[in-house]
């Protein structure tokens, strides 16, 4: 069969997105770059934790960092991700409109965590907190901004795969393509786990 | 004929239980969400009450982290299906290495 050729309910196989060997490969690919980026956000996180209390001339973390924002960021990410799984459940049942729908939430919901994000730092900036004021910000801004740009990098992707895909129906060559960014897109929300309890939460107690 | 007949009914067949499987993992994917809401709320409520010591705060919270990754690679990413071995060992080697890595960071400047 021809990798281009729309999938029937018929023909349609139990894993389309591990149907063919390329698939297979960037399955396989995929999972490794991920083990990857797990230890370059480990250089990250342990930067942050080292240097969490040198505050310098900006003001301490307990001041600065707003609980309910951050809680309705986890949220917002936290439901994306389901939407995602969502769209990766309508992928194998072969619904395409209803794969894409749920996709389109995702960005939706990335766009809005995307925007809080530039708010909270606008906010902090006003406060002092800034990527010079001292190697609190500077770990900060690094650890927290590398995560928001993995989720703008993630949005542009995943526009890039909706335009692209636009009146496709799913097909072998394009089933890896939605899985694995479903796979990428449930990495940023681990990566957040870790944000929100390791920058906020134990900021906030010090 | 009747040999047409018997191979459509056990499409019919196996797609029905393709039916049901996905329906059971929907319903597991509803389950983790809800338990990983709980965990987000937990951990900020253990945080922002005063009634817990902060050591144990920390330590409850760090916990419930590593819980719900381990929903997000079991469960939304799939890691516990078959066919994911090569996948675990990729990942499995990314979070031991991590691990060091931020135990030597902190430890050197410390």
């Amino acid at each position: 069969m021809n990798v281009g050729e729309r999938l029937t309910d018929q023909n349609f196989p139990e894993s389309p997105e591990k149907a063919t060997l390329e698939g297979k490969n960037k399955f396989l690919g995929f999972w490794l770059f991920l083990g990857g980026e797990t230890v370059l956000f480990a250089t990250l996180f342990g930067t942050y934790l080292g240097l969490r209390n040198s505050f310098g001339k900006g003001p301490e973390a307990s001041e600065i960092f707003q609980l309910p924002m951050v809680f309705a960021a986890t949220i917002i990410l936290l439901t994306s991700s389901l939407t995602s799984v969502y769209a990766v459940l309508a992928l194998k049942e072969n619904r395409v409109k209803a794969m894409r729908g749920w996709l389109f939430v995702t960005l939706l919901l990335g766009l809005s965590f995307l925007g809080l994000e530039i708010y909270e730092f606008i906010h902090y900036v006003h406060e002092g907190h800034t990527f010079t004021s001292g190697a609190f910000g500077s770990a900060f801004y690094t650890l927290v901004g590398f995560h928001g740009g993995h989720v703008l990098f993630g949005c542009l992707w995943l526009s890039t795969l909706l335009i692209r895909n636009s009146g496709r129906g799913l097909t072998l060559y394009n089933s890896p393509k939605y899985y694995l960014f479903a796979l990428y897109w449930h990495f940023v929300d681990v990566v957040w786990v870790f944000i929100f309890t390791v920058v906020y939460l134990l900021g906030k107690v010090g | 004929m009747a040999g047409n007949e018997h191979t459509n009914s056990v499409h019919r067949h196996s797609s029905l239980q393709k039916k049901i499987k996905l329906k059971q993992e929907r319903r597991q994917h509803n389950v983790s969400f809800v338990m990983m809401i709980l965990l987000t709320i937990l951990s900020f409520a253990s945080i922002m009450s005063d009634a817990i010591s902060d050591t144990v705060a920390i330590l409850f919270i760090i916990v419930l982290a590593c819980v719900q990754v381990f929903f997000q690679l079991y469960i939304w990413m799939h890691l516990g299906h078959k066919g994911h071995e090569f996948p675990m060992w990729g990942i499995a080697s990314g979070l031991f290495i991590a691990a060091l890595t931020v135990g030597t960071l902190i430890g050197l400047i410390w």
